[in-house]
């Protein structure tokens, strides 16, 4: 027999021998592992899901002409969506100072519903109007009780009547609530005013809208303005979330550490006799630690590929739960998770590593 | 001889024990800590919110119509309805009141006059507080102003003291865009049509409609249109539960018993309707583009941290409960002599649960203690030190209990497997096998 044979088997044997401790062990580096794996697969994606969520405060580009009293000029629309890039959310408005059939006055604003319901999910309306419906009007909550009739909206710009079907209610909160919503073709043959307003919305932070903003700027006949306060609460609030959840990753993947490092320690010190008996019969130190550090880093790769599954599910599971959007298994987070166990194994082997060589085998064996 | 048996095994087996114990306190402390931040995040990201002003708007309910374009009125209001300053203050005696963390009343006027280079002034003023104190008498004032619900205002120089607003003179803060066009300074004063000199005591950056108007005090304002006690619109900012499905029902329409519970919850609603309520006349509604969005960042980041801290948990159970099985694992041999010296299965493991219970309650305790001071570290250093979350709130007694006992059902699940394991072996060949 050489060495390296009678080594494996002695390996092989002492893990299925003592079932119950390669077992408490094995639990203990895939828990490890698994946690690990969660952790950090939620952590990679965490930036990219929280920027997701703060798409429902709206539009935080404004974009007007240049000068007061102008409009925007014709292709404005096109050319900003082009320029901001395709999954910027877009919506343009043209206002007008109207009156209704009571002679009040009201901000009617012409717009593309569909952009517009993309655009700011906190309205709350009955029924959205469909894209081709050219005579449809929006009411403001506040609007809608300056006019007689909710059903057919008589209403007059500057001595030209028009009769719009009233779509139901709007509900804001805000400026909307005093207006009446009506599609864009419908009020530019109407009033024949233009549109003087873009709202952009630019996802993923403080960065991304800064850099829109310099593109945008080179537009000509434009201003663009961030909404202030959208962007400077959103990367305050991601970056916090972030060292948040940053400190407890740190903190569970320490506590887990130390556990598992208490339970492997305790089981290298418990074969105090093995390591006695095979110091006895001639094995060297070096040997010996050789084949406690082999055995607990088989445990920790095994950890590994059971604890990714784990984890990665369960990442999955509390991505679905909480942002309902999907966490995919993220390979890249494996080499973390590989050298984080060897580090544990390797420790929990070489931790004991002074109560064993002062051992007298001898003494040991007698039982003392 | 009980008790002997226990001391002696925490006196003599002080490396086992304090492995087990490091694991308990190290769970304990690591699920202490995320308890504890998942209970204030809320209050926490609420204040981090504040920058996005207001969530309730109180506007008298038989107003005009707004109409207004990018925050600047195109046709200013005539005949306008208002609300009473002076009724504000029962907004402190609300059932919610002390949700409420910032009010800031607003009345607009219109200011022509001079300034010191005999430029014309003629623009909007807005009377506002700037650092009035609230309260109807009972329990300490809430002082707040429009500075507290916008804190991304840059102000250069002094907010506006409403107490030395006279008839004769008032302070003033001006737009920072307004002051420039104006050639106006620190210190410069306006000698407004009504008689009144308006001295400039700051001048103020906000990024909206704002930075072309003059900020007057409120009680300033009132002075100059002539409408005592008057306001026309007022910001609330609350702190509040993200909308459900319950709170978007109408409280008239549900029975009594539901409708009690309905009123009884923080939703930007219930409070509303509350303000409604309190002040005669008015319309209170929630701003849902900061309401709606506020409440569903405050649910992700918090639902975020309540799935962590289950899956920490859990994970530390896990470890807490492998550590536990090889310490009882380790003393297979000791349960061996003990049996065979004739102590029942009973008596061994009351011993066993009893150290293990004991072990548990005083490395859960010490756990709790560093986790709540972790909690309360991390949340100071991550979010500043915030006035929101004083040392009262640190330690929450309520978590003591909680962890105690997850730590007991954690330590003693953990053990029992391995103590059933030790006891249904022969002593003899627990005794004969080299352990």
């Amino acid at each position: 027999m050489n060495g390296q044979l009678s080594m494996l088997s002695m390996l092989r044997r002492s893990l299925v021998h003592r079932r119950a401790r390669s077992l408490s062990a094995l639990l203990a580096m895939t828990i490890s592992a698994a946690v690990a794996t969660a952790l950090l697969t939620l952590y990679a994606d965490l930036d990219a899901k929280l920027h997701h969520e703060f798409r429902s405060f709206g539009a935080n580009i404004v974009v007007t002409p240049a000068a007061n009293g102008q409009t925007l000029p014709l292709d404005s629309l096109a050319r900003v969506q082009q320029v901001a890039g395709p999954d910027a959310l877009i919506a343009q408005y043209a206002y007008a100072v109207a009156t209704t059939d009571r002679g009040t006055p009201v901000v009617v604003s012409g717009t593309d519903f569909d952009a517009v319901h993309r655009l700011n999910a906190w309205w709350q309306v009955d029924v959205w109007p469909s894209a081709n419906d050219a005579d449809v009007a929006l009411l403001g909550q506040r609007a809608a009780q300056f006019v007689a009739d909710e059903r057919a909206v008589h209403l007059s710009f500057d001595g030209r009547p028009i009769v719009l079907r009233g779509a139901g209610r709007l509900h804001s909160g805000g400026d909307e609530d005093s207006r009446i919503y009506v599609p864009m073709a419908t009020f530019t043959t109407w009033t024949g005013v233009q549109p003087t307003v873009i709202e952009v919305q630019i996802a993923g932070g403080a960065a991304k809208v800064e850099a829109a903003i310099a593109r945008l700027r080179h537009l000509p006949g434009l201003k663009v303005e961030p909404v202030r306060q959208l962007v400077e609460g959103e990367d305050r609030i991601v970056d916090k979330t972030h060292a948040l959840m940053y400190g407890a990753v740190l903190l569970i993947a320490l506590t887990v550490a130390v556990s598992v490092l208490a339970t492997l320690s305790a089981s290298v010190l418990e074969r105090r006799r093995d390591f006695a008996l095979m110091k006895a019969l001639g094995g060297s130190q070096a040997q010996l630690m050789a084949m406690f550090l082999l055995e607990a880093l088989i445990l920790a790769v095994t950890g590994v590929v059971v604890g990714f599954v784990l984890g990665s599910a369960a990442a999955f599971a509390i991505s679905q739960l909480n942002f309902h959007t999907a966490t995919l298994p993220r390979l890249g987070v494996i080499p973390a998770v590989v050298i984080l166990n060897m580090l544990i194994a390797v420790l929990a082997a070489l931790l004991p590593i002074r109560v064993l060589r002062n051992l007298q085998p001898a003494a040991l064996l007698k039982g003392e | 001889m009980f008790f002997r048996l226990l001391m002696e095994s925490f006196r003599r087996q002080r490396r086992r024990k304090t492995l087990a114990g490091l694991a308990i306190l190290l769970g304990t402390t690591a699920v202490t800590a995320m308890l504890a931040l998942a209970t204030t995040i809320g209050d926490r990201i609420h204040s981090e919110l504040a920058v996005y002003g207001a969530n309730i708007v109180v506007y008298p309910a038989a107003d005009q119509l707004d109409v207004k374009v990018g925050g600047v009125d195109v046709k200013p209001v005539t005949g306008a309805a208002y609300l009473k300053e002076s009724g504000l203050k029962k907004l402190r005696g609300i059932f919610w009141a002390n949700n409420i963390t910032g009010v800031s009343p607003e009345l607009p006027v219109h200011i022509a006059g001079t300034t010191p280079s005999g430029k014309a002034v003629d623009a909007t003023g807005t009377g506002m507080w700037f650092k009035h104190s609230l309260s109807d008498g009972g329990g300490s004032p809430l002082v707040t102003g429009a500075p507290t619900l916008h804190p991304l205002w840059k102000l250069n120089g002094a907010w506006p003291d409403e107490a030395l607003s006279g008839p004769a003179s008032t302070e003033i803060a001006v737009g920072n865009a307004l002051a420039s066009q104006l050639g106006l300074r620190l210190g410069d004063t306006i000698s407004s049509s009504g008689k009144v000199a308006l001295r400039v005591v700051g001048i103020v950056t906000t990024g909206d409609a704002i930075d072309e108007q003059i900020l007057l005090p409120l009680n300033a304002a009132q002075m100059l249109a002539g409408a005592p006690d008057a306001v026309r619109r007022v910001e609330i900012s609350a702190r509040t539960k993200p909308e459900d499905a319950f709170a978007r029902k109408d409280p008239d329409s549900l029975s009594p018993k539901l409708r009690e519970v309905w009123y009884c919850r923080p939703y930007a609603n219930s409070i509303a309707y509350q303000i409604r309520e309190a002040i005669p006349g008015a319309r209170a509604e929630q701003i849902r583009r900061v309401e709606q969005s506020e409440g569903n960042v405050l649910k992700r980041i918090s639902g975020l941290m309540w799935l962590i801290s289950a899956a920490a948990m859990l994970a530390a159970g896990f470890a807490v409960s492998a550590a536990m099985a090889t310490a009882i694992l380790e003393r297979q041999a000791e349960i061996g002599l003990m049996r065979s010296l004739g102590a029942s299965k009973g008596t061994i493991a009351f011993l066993f649960y009893v150290e293990t219970g004991l072990l548990a309650l005083f490395a859960g305790g010490f756990g709790y203690l560093i986790g709540s001071g972790l909690a309360g570290w991390l949340g100071a250093r991550i979010f500043g030190s915030d006035a929101s979350v004083s040392s009262g709130t640190i330690f929450n007694p309520v978590l003591l209990p909680v962890i105690i006992a997850l730590a007991l059902v954690v330590a003693i699940a953990g053990s029992t497997p391995a103590i059933r394991r030790a006891l249904t072996m022969e002593p003899s060949a627990i005794l004969r096998a080299d352990v």
